[in-house]
């Protein structure tokens, strides 16, 4: 399997904090992989960075072999796209909207990206019930899955989730994580999530890196660290 | 009742060239959270620029409104990418760039007041300039044309914002600028857009009150009664501005005629004050919320 992503020995600072520590990781192509950890471990900074929302001290961020740019709408159009944190939909606009603000960056004509409205909508059936509805007035679990839809409309190489169980009932999570497996699985997306929610975590993805303060303490299959007694002693609260 | 509807045509006229002057202010309000006070500047050179090609050089007024139009892009756009997008790119506080956006209103306004000098200046129509009768009111044709073309550039403005994927991309970066950088959005790019129609709309404003008013160094403070209608409205609200817009000028004819012109300013900011305290959002204005 080739190498997707590689990061290599990241240093970012988040206003004056050392936020993140040498932290490398790589993701191969059709691979779910996941980054636990606690609050404030630097998860969220590192997926931001990944998507050049915020700037790297030193340490590269290669994607297919090149570096990436260090602009968020430039990453983009290289095939990496967040969901972010909260989902930050635009309330202001039609959920068909936002979708079409998902393919913005795309050049490759109006065909293809019809095709993969069709495909959003059939993979959430949910936003073609509500497609001409002001996306503000959705449910936190719609908004999500709406956030993943536009994120899909770029038709990313890379899909980045930041918390995507936050803030949601335990049956759309699972309908949300469902969906996440049957993409990778279907369209062999390749998938970065990252996830206070260890046991989820752990679930759905092949491998996981587990964040502290900063820096990456654990790494390795997730079938593997779901029967580590010290990662299950504190991340998933078992004794 | 025939003073009454004169007043009211006229006021629709003032108030949809504030309405075209709000609108430069609340589009980028809504993207860059901060109010640019260089628009009245901006505003100036555009009826300096009509007043050059129409008298100086003898062109139809037609063609001094796109003089009017290409320097006042011109001049909005320097003030983006000289004054606003290095403070931008240095993360600055939006009270460093309203600070700025006054600096370079007053340096602007005294530019213009050593260089051209601050007399007024006629700046003549070759419109028609006959009054226009209508059944029993009678109004000026300046005020006719500045109505109707006002309305068409908020028309012409609405199509785009709305049907255009640029406009899609403007009213995303409005909403959420981060995210929209995240959807491959590019804000700079977005930037230089609504500097560009914020110049033409001060454009068409600047030609249309230098006719209306003569044109001298401070007759861009008129945009600061767009920015009070933009308060009305609601700050950052485009429907809001316009509303707002229309509002203020019908009530400043109204006060103009039935009470007193000296009283005009004293309504139109005290409507102002009365709206920060019973609708501090404005009428239209987005509430400010916790987002998640």
């Amino acid at each position: 399997m080739s190498v997707l992503l590689d990061v290599n020995s990241l240093e970012v600072y988040y206003g004056g904090i050392h936020a993140l520590h040498g932290v490398s990781l790589r993701i191969h192509e059709g691979e779910i992989v996941s980054i636990i950890g606690a609050n404030g471990a630097g998860k969220s900074t590192l997926l931001r960075t990944i998507a050049g929302d915020k700037e790297a001290k030193s340490g590269t961020i290669s994607f297919q072999g090149e570096r990436l740019p260090n602009a968020s709408h430039a990453v983009v159009s290289r095939g990496i796209s967040l969901v972010p944190e909260g989902r930050r939909i635009f309330s202001n606009l039609t959920v068909k909207e936002n979708l079409k603000v998902g393919a913005y960056s795309r050049k490759d004509g109006k065909d293809s990206i019809a095709e993969d409205f069709e495909e959003v909508l059939e993979l959430f059936p949910r936003l073609r019930e509500r497609i001409h509805q002001m996306s503000g007035t959705l449910s936190g679990g719609e908004q999500q899955m709406l956030a993943v839809g536009r994120a899909l409309m770029a038709r990313p190489r890379l899909l980045l989730l930041d918390e995507p169980s936050l803030g949601l009932a335990p049956i759309i999570i699972d309908e949300l994580f469902e969906k996440i497996q049957q993409l990778n699985r279907l369209r062999n997306q390749a998938i970065l999530i990252v996830e206070q929610n260890a046991f989820l975590a752990l679930e759905v993805s092949k491998r996981v890196y587990v964040l502290k303060t900063g820096q990456i303490v654990r790494e390795g299959l997730a079938c593997d660290l779901a029967d580590d007694p010290s990662i299950q002693q504190e991340y998933l609260g078992l004794a | 009742m025939n003073l009454f509807l004169q007043q009211l045509v006229i006021g629709l006229s003032i108030g949809s060239v504030y309405a075209l002057l709000a609108v430069g202010y609340a589009l980028i309000t809504s993207i860059f959270n901060f109010t640019n006070f260089g628009y009245g500047a901006v505003m100036m050179c555009g009826a300096f620029a009509a007043y050059f090609a129409v008298v100086k050089l003898g062109f139809p007024t037609l063609i001094g409104l796109v003089f009017a139009i290409i320097f006042a892009v011109f001049i909005s756009l320097i003030t983006e990418l000289v004054a606003y997008r290095p403070l931008r790119k240095r993360k600055s506080p939006r009270l460093y760039l309203m600070i700025t956006a006054m600096g370079f209103n007053i340096f602007l306004l005294n530019l213009a007041v050593v260089l051209l000098g601050a007399n007024v200046r006629y700046l003549p129509s070759t419109f028609s300039t006959d009054s226009i009768h209508m059944g029993s009111i009678v109004v000026s044709a300046l005020d006719v044309y500045s109505l109707f073309a006002s309305l068409i550039s908020l028309a012409v403005l609405w199509v785009f914002l709305y049907l255009s994927k640029q406009g899609l991309a403007i009213r995303s970066a409005a909403h959420d600028t981060d995210t929209a950088g995240l959807m491959g959005i590019n804000v700079n790019k977005v930037s230089l857009i609504v500097f560009a129609i914020s110049g033409i709309t001060a454009g068409i404003a600047g030609t249309f009150m230098g006719m209306k008013y003569t044109v001298y160094p401070n007759l861009g403070d008129i945009a600061n009664k767009a920015f009070i209608a933009s308060v009305i409205g609601g700050m950052g609200s485009l429907p809001g501005a316009v509303l707002g817009g229309f509002i203020l000028g019908v009530i400043e004819t109204m006060v103009s005629g039935y009470i007193s012109s000296a009283l005009r300013d004293l309504f139109s900011f005290g409507i102002m004050i009365l709206v920060l305290i019973f609708l501090p959002n404005g009428i239209v204005g987005k509430k400010v919320q916790d987002k998640l």
